[in-house]
């Protein structure tokens, strides 16, 4: 009965060290997030606030995202709209084709890759450069990302040295101090600002009163993206427009705090044209599922995320087997629902990475039901035609024995002949349950016999 | 049909029930009985350095103080008579690389988390993000309690370009290892002045 | 206790693998209840609320599991079990099953929850003079609301705990990452065999490390798992369902 998720979730338990680690550093970002959650008297009512907002905006965004694009033109920008991955790359790369662009630096933007665009543009000869350091390790070690937030959790600090003894960023051998390194990255990544041609940047946020992006880093790199090169593109996601400014002091509040502990990014950048010495700012608003999304009836609160991590820090089954066990490009529980809605014959391993224990709905910002999904996602495997046929023969069983309390009442009165199993047949293969744990002891008279001694 | 017509339709067509906008006058955001120093505290925790300035001080001996081993100071602030650089000037962002030291107006700041509100003023605003330090000059009697007032503060000219920034840049991509100086400025200091002085 | 809840009528459910695996637990309940002076009924040829099944997917066969819990138990005030999970997917998934025809689903209440917020249970019960790790099983936490979840910024509270402290003898001692799931799960157990005994071990090693003697809490399928793993380490801690605790010496 594994899937995909069960195996590489147990080769990841293999490396015990690292496996603690990974679950200690995660666990770690909760406690922050907890820290910061206990500190604001009104957190709780915040994160209704926000769930209220999302549910309004994104059952009448058709008339937000008109706004939004109507105050971006007048602003000066020029605006796209794409329905799908295929379309989007192919805007991005007729922008950059239009403005000679050979090499463009990006800041993190997890649209871009749902779309593919970092390998489309390389096979049409475009270099593209991450700049968000995490997005850059391991763009040159040619992994995806293990974490929405975190990319590079997964490697050490000597995996990252010696990438950077091997690419020539660093120049001393051995050096592996994040701070080294970190300083190392700069120096190279300051050389790619200055030559790119073009910057790139998702966004948190689309504000639909005033026509700003809004994106919010730690490192500064959206805004050098689009401080030095004289084109900005932002690629934004439908869902990602919110009506006004009254909106955003209550995301801008909780992104950072539910994501990664912190009480504000340190930048929160408005951008609502070009700057005088650039050429253009384009915005790609883009679809790619999202306007077929909001009509499913149990899944359409997808579209409330706001993408900060918070509930793959929370995961307990996350934090011990790492994004890479998942089969879709965002793990954790809101990748387990979107990897569903993008392909659910793909993906549908990964709905029974997940205990029902409910932290991560718990502990959303924007109060999205992902646990609850998750549980509606597992009743519809069997008309995906993914249901597990073990597992549908072993719930046709018990319905069966349950349906009928004769066949039920003896299965009980001889459950006892279980304890004289000897043990290598009890432990085989064949007894999943055996294998994290020592069988428990049937007793000879089950609680309905007993009670007859008592009533 | 063009793909934002075909996207609008389908959208609209799919919406199965609708939600009305909550009142949001009613959130009770953090407020502090003394915003600034909660602010000075907050800047600190994330890695900035706030200076109260006495009243009168020429912050150019300050930044001297400072930075007593920079070389390239850029500024456009008439205020700052030691700048070498002048972003106004420049013929291109990329000759302000090598910036020692910026030094950059805000608007105002906000307590619960450090942010200084800053449009751009500037002809080319890569100086705020290409020097190696920042200093922020702040009037310290223009502290908000939160961001639900910030936000109903913050204005743009039409340069059409606003950041809160709040402490140098940073990062901790490296095995969770928290590191100030990512990409942007390696250091951050805040320079809160008397009213008489702005 | 009044007049009022001398008259209740309550239906007592005991789960499958209570019924079939730690039928001490269901006796407990049923003295426990008894000693507080409730009309307290046993109905014959219960089996399984269909939890299993739902959860892995099949929901659709729990509902005529449902349809029978509706015939059994209708009449009663309060049907009464020593499983959070049991009664949370009662409670929160039969209305849905069967169309909001049923009455009993709203009345199915988890044995703490009942005692706690029902019968206001407010002297002595039993005695257990030993120190106690207390396990906050997920289904109690966020779905029955037993204890404030350690997620939301709320006014502690913990109604297992409550309980516990009308022990004779007892020190209520709760590990860290208090309502960290065990890894149970269901079939989870089984198709996630890795991070299923990961979590089960991670989680048990906490309790160990308060210093406790016994880990208790209102689910037998957490205990059941969680002694599963230890008793696989060869880790020495024991294992007891809150109602036997509170039952204890009675």
């Amino acid at each position: 009965m594994s899937t995909q998720h069960s195996k590489a979730a147990k080769a990841f338990l293999k490396n015990q060290t690292y496996a603690h680690w990974h679950d200690a550093t995660f666990w770690a970002v909760r406690t922050k997030r907890d820290n910061m959650a206990y500190g604001l008297d009104e957190w709780e009512q915040l994160r209704e606030k926000a769930s209220q907002i999302k549910r309004h905006t994104i059952t009448h965004l058709d008339k937000y995202l008109d706004q939004f694009a109507t105050a971006a033109e007048r602003n000066g920008c020029e605006v796209h709209w794409a329905k799908d991955a295929k379309e989007f790359n192919e805007i991005v790369f007729g922008i950059l084709k239009n403005h000679n662009v050979k090499k463009m630096v990006k800041s993190k933007s997890m649209l871009t890759e749902e779309c593919g665009m970092n390998p489309y543009l390389e096979a049409k000869g475009i270099e593209v450069v991450e700049t968000d350091l995490g997005e850059r390790i391991i763009q040159l070690k040619g992994q995806a990302p293990s974490h929405i937030v975190m990319p590079a959790i997964h490697l050490s600090h000597d995996d990252v040295g010696e990438l950077f003894e091997e690419k020539g960023i660093s120049n001393e051998k051995g050096n592996h101090d994040p701070t080294y390194l970190t300083y190392r990255a700069r120096l190279s990544l300051r050389n790619e600002f200055l030559t790119a041609d073009a910057g790139m940047t998702g966004a948190n946020f689309g504000i639909a009163e005033t026509g700003d992006i809004v994106v919010c880093t730690n490192e500064g790199n959206a805004d050098m993206s689009t401080s030095c090169p004289k084109l900005h593109i932002a690629a934004i996601g439908l869902e990602k427009i919110i009506p006004n400014y009254d909106c955003l002091a209550v995301f801008q509040r909780m992104l950072c705090r539910a994501g990664t502990g912190q009480p504000t990014t340190t930048y929160t950048s408005h951008f609502r044209k070009a700057r005088p010495t650039a050429d253009h700012m384009h915005i790609i608003l883009v679809d790619n599922g999202r306007s077929e999304w909001i009509g499913n009836p149990q899944h359409w609160e997808v579209l409330k995320c706001i993408r900060c991590g918070s509930c793959m820090n929370t995961c307990p089954v996350y934090r011990r087997s790492g994004g890479y066990s998942y089969s879709y490009f965002i793990p954790g529980p809101i990748g387990i629902n979107l990897g569903m809605l993008r392909n659910p014959q793909q993906h549908s391993g990964n709905v029974s990475a997940c205990t029902l224990c409910l932290s991560c709905q718990t502990v959303c910002p924007v109060k999205l039901n992902l646990g609850d999904q998750i549980y509606q996602w597992r009743q519809q495997l069997d008309d995906f035609g993914t249901a597990n046929p073990q597992k549908k023969l072993m719930c046709k069983g018990m319905s069966m024995v349950y349906g009928s309390p004769g066949i039920y009442n003896l299965g009980t009165s001889l459950a006892h002949w279980a304890n004289y199993i000897p043990s290598p047949l009890m432990n085989c293969s064949l007894n999943p349950w055996a294998e994290g744990h020592k069988m428990m002891e049937f007793p000879k008279k089950p609680f309905h016999k007993m009670i007859k001694d008592y009533e | 049909m063009s793909s934002k017509e075909d996207i609008l339709k389908r959208y609209r067509a799919n919406v199965k029930e609708q939600f009305d906008m909550p009142d949001l006058s009613d959130i009770a955001g953090v407020t502090y009985p003394d915003p600034l120093l909660q602010f000075i505290n907050m800047t600190k925790s994330v890695g900035g350095n706030a200076i109260e300035v006495a009243k009168g001080r020429d912050i150019n001996e300050i930044i001297r103080e400072l930075y007593p081993e920079a070389k390239e100071i850029a500024s456009n602030l008439s205020e700052v008579t030691i700048a070498t650089r002048n972003p106004d000037n420049v013929s291109q962002a990329s000759d302000l690389n090598g910036t020692d030291v910026g030094i950059i107006r805000g608007e105002f700041g906000v307590a619960e988390n450090a942010c200084i509100w800053i449009p751009q003023t500037m002809k080319e605003k890569a100086v705020m993000f290409i020097s190696e330090n920042l200093v922020i000059l702040l009037p310290k009697s223009q502290i908000v309690n939160n961001m639900h007032e910030a936000y109903r503060r913050i204005e743009f000219n039409n340069y059409g370009y606003g950041t809160f920034i709040s402490g140098p840049s940073k990062t901790a991509d490296i095995a969770q290892v928290l590191v100030m100086g990512a990409q942007a400025a390696r250091s951050a200091t805040v320079l809160l002045l008397d009213d008489s002085d702005l | 206790m009044k007049n009022k809840e001398r008259d209740m009528k309550i239906g007592l459910f005991i789960p499958c693998y209570v019924d079939a695996v730690y039928p001490e637990v269901g006796l407990a309940t049923w003295k426990l209840l008894k000693h507080l002076g409730l009309d307290v009924t046993y109905p014959e040829k219960q089996t399984c609320c269909g939890q299993p099944m739902a959860n892995a997917g099949f929901e659709k066969q729990a509902i005529p599991l449902a349809g029978k819990f509706e015939e059994k138990f209708k009449g009663y005030d309060y049907v009464v079990s020593p499983s959070v999970s049991c009664t949370a997917f009662i409670r929160l998934n039969y209305p849905r099953l069967l169309n909001h025809e049923c009455e009993t689903a709203k009345r199915c209440m988890d044995v703490v929850e009942f005692l706690h917020d029902v019968v206001k249970v407010d002297r002595r019960l039993g005695t257990f003079p030993h120190k106690v790790s207390l396990h906050n099983s997920c289904h109690g936490v966020r779905e029955l609301g037993l204890s404030s979840p350690s997620e939301q910024h709320v006014e502690k509270f913990n109604k297992i705990k409550d309980l516990l402290q009308l022990v004779d003898g007892i020190d209520v001692v709760e590990p860290e990452r208090a309502d960290e799931c065990c890894g149970f799960g269901g079939m989870f157990s089984v198709e996630e065999t890795a991070v299923s005994a990961q979590m089960g071990l991670d989680k048990v090693e906490r309790h160990v490390q308060t210093g406790a003697e016994y880990i208790t809490g209102p689910d037998c399928s957490c205990l059941m798992h969680m002694a599963g793993v230890a008793k696989k380490q060869g880790l020495k801690i024991e294992f007891m369902h809150v109602v036997e605790i509170l039952a204890s010496g009675l």
